[in-house]
């Protein structure tokens, strides 16, 4: 029988939702569940967090934790799991996620395995390798570090019996080499993708930059629509990063997105699967673009795209 | 300052993927590699620090013979000098073990910032650089996407959420894991590629670096059982016949959704 630490995160003054998401996982694993709750001023979460599927609740208060510090909250973990007896330490892959939990990995020379979408009896963890292309079955022996994918199921929504207690941890702010400096939030974009209803993208296959005004811009244009693209197109240089849907671009919900040569890696997919309805043009029967779409083409972008240009411009009589 | 460049030799990320017999891995015979698609950012940004004459750059990567090639790139590319960790032994070591060995020559050289990619293209497991920062007792970062230097210390934005940056100062020596796409990546010069045949390529083994028995297969705690093509369970329709009968479908779909 495991116990479980699940490590909850705050956002905007309350736990956010993927800590939720790691009490429906616990839930599922099964065992004795524990959390911690790290921060300042964090006593009415933790509380409501023990209620809510957290069960037994540490608290970590301390300055160097209001905002997000890798050392500081590596060590609120590790006295977490100290304290707890914890044997499948459960943390969201969110940018603080993914940058602690390894750290604490290495502390306790245990296994790691991130960005899981599933977590089973073992345990073993189900995750994707090749930037979405292969499935991999993960398991691991003694203690575990997971990171769990956010929204890779649903929030718990039911209640727990739960209690909170203060942990105590031992962190000197003047000890720390890394300082929180401050939040920059995100510019203002020359390119809103997110009020568009429809998204016509592009990614690595439509091969080079010019490609996008001949290609796919045109489509969007006759649609009424906006261009996007996936993120290689602007690590590449072809398109500047306001063109970008994903998770560290624009997440976007427009009524038609069409896909042009994505394959689909977990980070574009984040930013779209949401659309109301999907379209994807790959060369690749396996892409995982595939997966979320709702209507597919197995072809080359460079026959269908230009092809279906002129289609809509035809039925729109002109 | 001295700056140590991890760089990842990974399978061309337009190689055909099959899956190797005994199901946990993919077929590597015959396939194309290339080095880690973040870890060549991070080279860049170590080769532009010394090209203002501000660091020495060293390039390390574990793995079998083929990754001297990866290494040669980066020294034709301007690296000062490269670590190639080789030995049968490592083979099978799972994230803790990479950073083991990496932490390792780490204290050996002492570099004043060690710079990798934030995740490799082949495992995406993101787990090397916060353990290897925890290994060598240095400050970290991942996902950056601006690094600036001054004495001391270096101050990353690293990229959270919806497009924000959240801005973080480590105090030297440190280590920096980036993002893609945060420079433009030179390419070697034929200049560079011939300079690169004197420039000192080291070979080192587990042994070598003390680290006997406590990595490869059997040191993994973490261990993949199986690799499998993922299950389609409610994928796409996907539209057959000509070119013009997918492209009238698709324009009676775009009308039933109202948007023609």
């Amino acid at each position: 029988m495991s116990t479980i630490l699940i490590v909850t995160e705050i956002q905007n003054g309350s736990i956010r939702e993927a800590s939720y998401e790691l009490a429906s996982f616990a839930q599922k694993l099964g065992g004795s569940v524990k959390s911690l709750v790290m921060g300042q001023g964090v006593d009415a979460l933790a509380e409501e967090f023990s209620k809510k599927g957290g069960g037994e609740v540490l608290v970590a208060e301390h300055e160097s934790l209001a905002n997000y510090n890798a050392e500081a909250a590596s060590s609120a973990i590790l006295a977490a799991v100290a304290a707890s007896g914890a044997d499948v330490v459960l943390i969201s892959n969110t940018p603080s996620g993914w940058d602690v939990a390894p750290r604490v990995a290495a502390a306790l020379d245990c296994a790691f395995v991130s960005d899981c979408f599933q977590i089973a009896e073992g345990p073993v963890l189900q995750r994707r390798v090749f930037n979405g292309k292969l499935d991999a079955i993960v398991s691991v022996e003694g203690t575990v570090v997971a990171t769990m994918q956010p929204g890779a199921t649903s929030a718990f929504e039911g209640s727990s019996d739960g209690s909170v207690s203060k942990l105590d941890v031992s962190i000197d702010a003047g000890a720390l080499r890394t300082r929180f400096v401050e939040t920059k939030q995100a510019e203002s974009k020359g390119v809103d993708l997110t009020k568009a209803d429809i998204i016509v993208s592009g990614g690595r296959g439509v091969g080079a930059p010019e490609k996008f005004q001949e290609v796919i811009e045109p489509l969007a244009q006759i649609l009424g629509g906006a261009m996007g693209a996936s993120r290689p197109v602007v690590d590449a240089g072809w398109l500047p990063h306001e063109y970008q849907v994903g998770s560290s671009g624009q997440v976007v919900q427009p009524k038609l997105y069409i896909a042009c040569g994505i394959s689909g890696a977990i980070q574009h997919l984040v930013g779209m699967k949401t659309s109301n309805f999907i379209i994807a043009i790959n060369k690749d029967p396996d892409a995982p673009i595939f997966e979320v779409a709702d209507l597919g083409v197995v072809a080359d972008l460079f026959e269908v795209v230009p092809a279906l240009t002129k289609a809509v411009q035809a039925a729109k009589g002109g | 300052m001295k700056i140590m460049v991890c760089l990842k030799q990974v399978p061309h990320q337009d190689a055909r993927l099959d899956i190797a017999a005994d199901g946990t891995w993919i077929q590597e015979d015959n396939l194309k590699f290339e080095i880690n698609s973040y870890d060549t950012y991070a080279l860049e940004e170590a080769l532009g620090a010394k090209d203002a004459g501000e660091a020495e750059v060293f390039a390390v990567s574990i793995g079998p013979d083929r990754v001297t090639q990866a290494l040669r790139t980066a020294l034709g590319m301007g690296a000062d000098r490269a670590i190639h960790v080789k030995d049968p032994e490592i083979d099978g070591s799972d994230a803790l073990g990479v950073a083991k060995v990496l932490a390792a020559i780490a204290k050996q050289e002492s570099p004043d910032l060690i710079l990798m990619g934030m995740m490799s293209d082949d495992g995406n497991f993101a787990a090397v650089p916060p353990m290897l920062a925890q290994l060598v007792g240095l400050p970290h970062t991942t996902a950056a996407v601006k690094i600036e230097r001054a004495n001391g210390s270096v101050t990353c934005d690293r990229e959270i959420e919806g497009g924000a940056h959240e801005v973080v100062e480590l105090q030297s020596p440190c280590l920096v894991a980036v993002q893609s796409g945060i420079n433009q990546v030179r390419y070697a010069s034929l200049k560079g590629i011939m300079a690169a045949k004197k420039k000192p390529l080291d070979v080192k083994t587990a042994a070598d670096l003390g680290l006997t028995g406590q990595v490869g297969a059997a040191a993994a705690k973490a261990k993949i059982d199986k690799i499998s093509m993922p299950v389609k369970g409610d994928r796409a329709e996907i539209l057959e016949g000509s070119t013009d009968d997918v492209v009238g479908s698709l324009v009676t779909k775009i009308k039933e959704l109202g948007l023609l």
